[in-house]
């Protein structure tokens, strides 16, 4: 008995070593981004030939570099000649351990070719061809980002994500599309004289907001495939738009119909309204997990604003902040493990916390900054704060690291909401 | 004999059972918007190609829809509001008091109250702040006798302020309810 035991716990720990042999061959992992202590990644980026080569190697090393992850190494340090071979022999003197080669021709469309390179095992790991028209040029740059950022990290990238937000437009405000970067700005026509946050859709496919026209605030539905415009709800009063459920057809708003602010969930398809809270006092901005089971929202029913959750039933009511008389603006991150919130402590400043209130951590100081939300991967947080005087759109690494404007200033802007892919 | 026989199954058990599944490498699809393409079958090594496009945004013009109403200039002076609160104050009383009277006696006209904030806010709470001090103007005056169906009512939060200054003097400006008079559009 006892000798078939020792001969089974054998089998096994050689069954085991031969499991994980197999799994660190199949899968290296140059960067764990889930690691507490991060080595950053040398990584070489050498110019892409041809004549749109230099725009699409910088766009991809503005991406790379803005993760934190990567340690750019500059250009003046490479041996090798773009146009040369690769050669492990050049890269590993100067600290090199993944090296970008590619070539950019412009016929027809734009057709690019990039390679990846692990300098330890003086290997290629990955080789792709992109087409593109010209004018997909920053689309197709960040597309190589993604999939040198994948090949690295085992983790999808956001570089090819889009944050949609509210700005100034002829006399009243307008709702605007542009690039996780602050590139390729577009303005939707969509006005109002005050829109308030807009919210994706979980496909990507569709925003509903509040505007304020003629008197009245109404939720609208903007959907990106049939191009069109349409009003979902309307009442005296205020009515605004929160996020969207899992399923796809409900959403969250709030809504001070029967009196004052409470929140409900409305189904797009049959225009059904089920109510979620009922208090005296104001209750609103909606925020719903990711697995749609909780939804944080902002009551003042304790004296001051302050951010609560509830299940999405609207059983199971908690207060999660109990620091300053002021939190409001509550957003999940995608894997619901963190909420970014608003918190005024003198000026307003942006937090994040577990959903249950604990960890709290204060993650900018400069001037007011509020309207924050999470990036698709959780790594980021788009915001908008008025540090350089006038209103603009900032990110974020999801500590506070990195901050910078991504709009300019000659367009006052708010409310950034970044896209869910 | 019978102990060999059980190792021997355990092992073919393993076997079967194969490896934990391990973390696979592979192009994930980045948008949906991105259709790949058939990848091409090299001489000596696969090629993939990927087609990258994505939908243009069109302008989509909002129809504005007429107002039902025109707006008069204002006859009242503004009421004000404590810091985060919306509480009528006493010094509001004579001027809701005023406002009351003059509708019951020119009654074919509507009133518009508007709540408005200081910019200290974030903007979806002050929008609510804002709705709370147009509705406990509206309140006041019904409990005056006004009709109810008489009274408009529209929150601007921190939108439309008075005075754009960051001062204690700019922000009490601020914090108010303002009334306009409303005459139907073609009477």
């Amino acid at each position: 008995m006892n000798r078939k035991f020792k001969v089974l716990v054998l089998i096994f720990l050689l069954f085991t070593v031969y499991c994980l042999l197999f799994t660190v061959a199949e899968a290296k992992v140059y960067i764990d981004i889930a690691s507490p202590v991060l080595k950053k990644l040398p990584i070489a980026i050498q110019e892409f030939s041809g004549t749109s080569g230099k725009e699409i190697s910088d766009i991809i090393r503005d991406d790379l570099t803005f993760t934190g992850l990567f340690l750019y190494i500059d250009g003046a340090a490479y041996i090798e000649n773009p146009s040369q071979p690769f050669n492990p022999k050049n890269w590993s003197p100067i600290g090199v351990e993944a090296v970008v080669k590619g070539s950019a021709k412009e016929d027809k469309d734009l057709v690019v070719t990039m390679s990846l390179y692990d300098v330890f095992e003086g290997k290629e790991m990955f080789k792709k061809e992109y087409k593109a028209e010209r004018e997909f040029i920053r689309p197709l740059s960040h597309a190589i980002a993604n999939d040198i950022y994948y090949t690295l990290t085992g983790e999808t990238g956001i570089f090819r994500s889009r944050i949609a937000f509210v700005a100034d437009d002829k006399g009243g405000k307008g709702i605007y599309v542009m690039d996780w970067d602050g590139n390729r700005i577009t303005r939707l026509g969509l006005k109002g004289n005050t829109i308030l946050t807009p919210h994706w859709s979980r496909d990507g496919t569709k925003l509903i907001y509040s505007a304020e026209r003629n008197r009245q605030w109404g939720i609208y539905l903007v959907d990106f495939i049939s191009m069109n415009e349409r009003k979902l709800f309307f009442s005296q009063g205020i009515n605004m738009a929160g996020d969207f459920l899992p399923e796809g057809n409900d959403f969250a708003f709030s809504s001070s119909k029967d009196g004052t602010p409470d929140l409900y969930i409305m189904n797009l398809k049959d225009h059904r309204i089920k109510k979620m809270t009922s208090s005296y006092g104001i209750e609103i901005s909606p925020a719903v997990s990711p697995d749609g089971k909780y939804i944080a929202f902002v009551s003042d029913r304790g004296g001051s604003p302050q951010i609560y959750t509830m299940q999405r039933d609207g059983s199971n009511v908690r207060r999660i902040t109990f620091e300053g008389s002021y939190n409001t603006s509550p957003a999940w991150s995608p894997k619901g493990n963190r909420i970014v919130f608003v918190g005024r402590r003198g000026t307003n400043q942006i937090f994040t916390a577990k959903p249950d209130g604990t960890e709290l951590t204060q993650i900018t100081t400069a001037g007011n900054n509020e309207d924050p939300s999470f990036s698709p991967d959780g790594r980021y947080i788009a915001f908008s704060s008025d540090r350089d005087g006038v209103k603009g759109i900032y990110i974020m690494r999801a500590n506070g690291e990195s901050q910078q404007r991504i709009t300019h200033k000659n367009l006052r802007t708010s409310v950034p909401r970044w896209s869910p892919n | 004999m019978k102990k060999a026989f059980v190792v021997a199954l355990v092992v073919l058990g393993f076997i079967l059972a194969g490896c934990p599944a391990r973390k696979v490498v592979q192009p994930e699809p980045q948008q949906p918007t991105v259709a790949p393409q058939e990848t091409k079958q090299g001489a000596a090594k696969v090629k993939p190609e990927e087609r990258i496009t994505e939908q243009r945004l069109a302008k989509i013009e909002t129809k504005e829809e007429p107002s039902k109403y025109i707006e008069e200039k204002a006859l009242f002076e503004d009421i004000h509001f404590d810091f985060d609160k919306y509480d009528i104050r006493s010094d509001a009383q004579p001027v809701l008091q005023k406002i009351a009277s003059w509708l019951l006696k020119n009654t074919s006209i509507k009133i518009l109250i508007e709540g408005h904030c200081d910019e200290r806010g974030t903007n979806e709470y002050n929008l609510a702040l804002g709705d709370r001090r147009a509705k406990a103007a509206r309140d006041y005056l019904t409990a005056l006798g006004v009709a109810s169906n008489r009274i408009e009512m529209v929150s601007y939060g921190e939108e439309k302020p008075l005075c754009t200054e960051k001062t204690e003097e700019c922000w009490t400006k601020n914090r108010r309810a303002h009334f306009v008079l409303l005459k139907e559009a073609g009477k």
